[in-house]
């Protein structure tokens, strides 16, 4: 369990720097919990800045600094920079869609548009390490527990496919996973020596719910529910999330899909029936802070794909609890705990749950480090920022 | 679509059977059968689990059964209900005060419902003679045969997309105590062929000497049903008009309004509906109980309007 900052005896911390995008909402919430807390604002360094190299880590720490590391959002210059920033390890990465560095720098913006999500991995990936780099070089004090959320488990959970395998060696439940494919065919082949004929088919580094396909086959028929669109420009079939979900059963169009999705690494799971609640099907998302279950939302949907954004609702939670009954809600939190001793640096992140429609097992169907961001939602009358800084900052602050 | 397992049937509440619990309630609760799909993993069949839920002492006193999800979760290729119906008919000494009967309790996520692949029905008929409520999910490859009961109270089949061939084994059918029929039509899309034409023998009246209940539901042609059942003769006889779930719009909805025998009805139920909202109130101000929540708007893609029903796929 990440180890509180007071608890060492160790001055405590009173500077607070933010990792992330200036504007970005989630920033301007941390900010304002920091000054609901009493606590100063923190300074905010820029992804961009960062990159360039405009800004080091070194030169605002101190002890008794602590570091959070935001969400790279969805600014576009901060994703093809990214992107940009993962060209060189992409050469050794053979078999994933890559783009030059200077073609990345000269992408242009299309709404909607997944963009290289594997090199935007890469890109991330070596952000995240040059972050523990430059707060390595802080020695020889290395600054109190420093991490909100430590960088090596924030690039754990960005990768699907490590994530469900870590989770399942921790005993926490998984859906039965394939881990990667490379095509449709494959695909196919695995689900038949599997007998089965649902799966979920995500973007291995994919937020929210971008690339994600519900696929399922009888052998007869065949069918795709999906948040990506698809079009075909200059000879290529480029990716777009939409916020619609559609339903695909031409067989040719979905292979044309997945094996596009492949082309920037996919994670595959089975597709668990998910309880029902309220005439629509559910999953909850629990923020995990300092090791225990907190905030808590129940995300209802019409489809298989119940991620917020995509005009979903919020269920009533008390009531989805009771229909759950208490022993299956308490086994449900603790599951997510299980999660997150996966992660013990990380003081927290969203664990995605679902019930069975027995409501007698679950699964743990993601980890997401960013997963804080649920304005108006309260455990013991305060929102998840305010949690968090609560969990580093002692009880007693106010 | 629908999301959840059920919980009452027959009137009574619906518990799911495993080994280690038992049958604590033969006669006051309904138990269901239910391969999970970490049985299938580990290879069970749902004739494994039904055969154990025989074995238990208090089985011969069950009075209803809901019959899960048999497998399609954890099978790559299309399984028939065939196998559960013959392991059903076998055990036909084994339950001798089964009344109740849900066959194929299989939510969305579960299978789609024009997924579930059904069979010839009919044999369970004739093995259980004292059964009052039936209900079917699923119509792919469904038959009823060539149907008589006398003890069939209730019959419910639900689908994404009612065949003509199964509409008309109901058409034919002969069951004399039958109060209650319910018919999930859906799309022409998954297999909803029936038309008004072909509901006549039950419109006409004369079918169902018992009948209280007559639900027309999840209906693409809506429309025309409600058009039909206006003026028809059954009407005079039944207590409830359910035409809900359906595409039913202010074309439909004025024929009722105009009926007589509508008006004399103890309730209509149009829930799930695209009526205006000022026909939405007339229907409300018939004078009978009315149902008509969950007024939704249409999909409209360029100059098509798509009014869907609550069920298909």
């Amino acid at each position: 369990m990440w180890l509180s900052a007071s608890s060492d005896g160790r001055r405590g911390p009173d500077r607070f720097v933010v990792l992330g995008n200036p504007g970005d909402r989630r920033v301007e919430l941390f900010q304002t919990a920091l000054n609901e807390l009493r606590l100063p604002a923190a300074m905010v360094v820029s992804y961009l800045d960062l990159l360039s190299g405009k800004e080091t880590l070194p030169r605002l720490i101190r002890e008794g600094t602590v570091v959070r590391v935001e969400s790279p959002g969805k600014d576009f210059e901060v994703e093809r920079t990214l992107i940009a920033a993962g060209a060189d390890a992409a050469d050794g990465d053979e078999g994933f869609d890559r783009v030059s560095r200077q073609a990345a720098q000269n992408l242009s913006f299309e709404r909607g548009r997944i963009l290289y999500p594997r090199q935007w991995y890469l890109g991330y990936l070596a952000t995240l390490r040059l972050i523990e780099l430059q707060l390595a070089e802080c020695s020889p004090y290395r600054p109190l527990p420093l991490w909100m959320n430590s960088p090596a488990e924030i690039a754990l959970m960005f990768d699907k496919i490590a994530c469900h395998r870590a989770l399942s060696l921790r005993g926490a439940p998984v859906a039965p996973g394939l881990g990667a494919i490379d095509s449709f065919d494959e695909l196919g082949e695995r689900m038949k020596e599997q007998n089965w004929r649902r799966v979920f088919v995500k973007l291995a580094h994919g937020s929210s719910a971008s690339g994600v396909v519900a696929y399922q086959t009888d052998g007869r028929r065949h069918q795709a529910a999906t948040t990506v669109e698809t079009a075909r420009r200059d000879g290529e079939l480029r990716l777009y999330n939409s916020r619609r979900i559609r339903v695909c059963r031409d067989w040719r169009e979905i292979a044309q899909l997945i094996d596009a999705l492949c082309r920037h690494r996919v994670h595959v799971e089975q597709w668990l029936p998910k309880a029902g609640f309220d005439n629509r099907t559910f999953d909850l998302r629990v923020v995990v802070i300092a090791g225990r279950a907190c905030h808590t939302v129940a995300r209802l949907s019409r489809s298989p794909i119940t991620n917020l954004h995509l005009l979903n609702k919020r269920g009533d939670v008390n009531a989805v609890r009771e229909r759950a009954g208490r022993a299956a809600w308490d086994a449900a939190m603790l599951d997510c705990e299980r999660a997150m001793e996966c992660f013990p640096e990380s003081l927290y992140a969203g664990v995605d749950l679902l019930f069975t429609p027995d409501f007698r097992r679950r699964a743990v169907i993601e980890v997401n480090a960013f997963g804080d961001l649920l304005p108006g939602v309260l455990w013991q009358g305060q929102e998840t920022y305010a949690a968090e800084l609560r969990a580093i900052v002692g009880a007693g602050t106010r | 679509m629908i999301y959840e397992h059920i919980t009452n049937f027959a009137g009574k509440p619906v518990k799911d059977w495993e080994a280690q619990s038992g049958i604590q309630d033969p006669e006051g609760a309904c138990y269901a059968l239910r391969l999970s799909y970490e049985e299938a993993d580990e290879g069970r069949r749902w004739t494994d689990k039904f055969a154990g839920f025989l074995d238990d002492p208090s089985s011969n006193r069950v009075s209803g059964i809901v019959i899960g999800d048999w497998g399609l979760l954890s099978s790559a290729t299309d399984e028939t209900s065939a196998p559960v119906i013959e392991a059903l008919v076998a055990a036909r000494e084994s339950l001798p005060n089964l009344r109740a009967i849900f066959f194929g309790d299989i939510i969305g996520e579960e299978c789609e419902i024009s997924w579930i692949r059904q069979s010839d029905i009919s044999p369970l008929f004739t093995a259980y003679p004292r059964l009052e409520h039936f209900c079917v999910r699923g119509a792919d490859g469904l038959s009823l045969g060539a149907l008589k009961h006398d003890s069939l109270k209730s019959l419910i089949i639900q689908s994404g997309g009612l065949g003509v061939n199964v509409v008309r084994e109901v058409a034919a059918a002969d069951l004399p105590e039958l109060e209650h029929l319910e018919l999930w039509l859906g799309e022409e899309n998954y297999g909803g062929d029936a038309t008004v034409a072909d509901l006549a023998p039950i419109l006409d009246g004369g079918l169902f000497p018992k009948l209280k209940y007559l639900g027309l539901r999840d209906s693409q042609i809506a429309d025309e049903i409600a058009r039909a059942v206006a003026t028809a003769p059954v009407v005079e006889r039944i207590r409830v008009l359910d035409l809900s779930l359906g595409a039913l719009s202010d074309e439909g909805a004025a024929a009722l309004l105009v009926s007589s025998a509508i008006a004399r009805l103890e309730k209509l139920d149009v829930h799930h509906h695209f009526c205006s909202e000022e026909m939405t109130a007339k229907l409300q101000s018939l004078g009978v109980e009315v149902d008509a929540s969950e007024r939704e708007k249409p999909d409209v893609y360029g100059d098509e309007v798509w009014r869907y029903v609550a069920v298909g796929e």
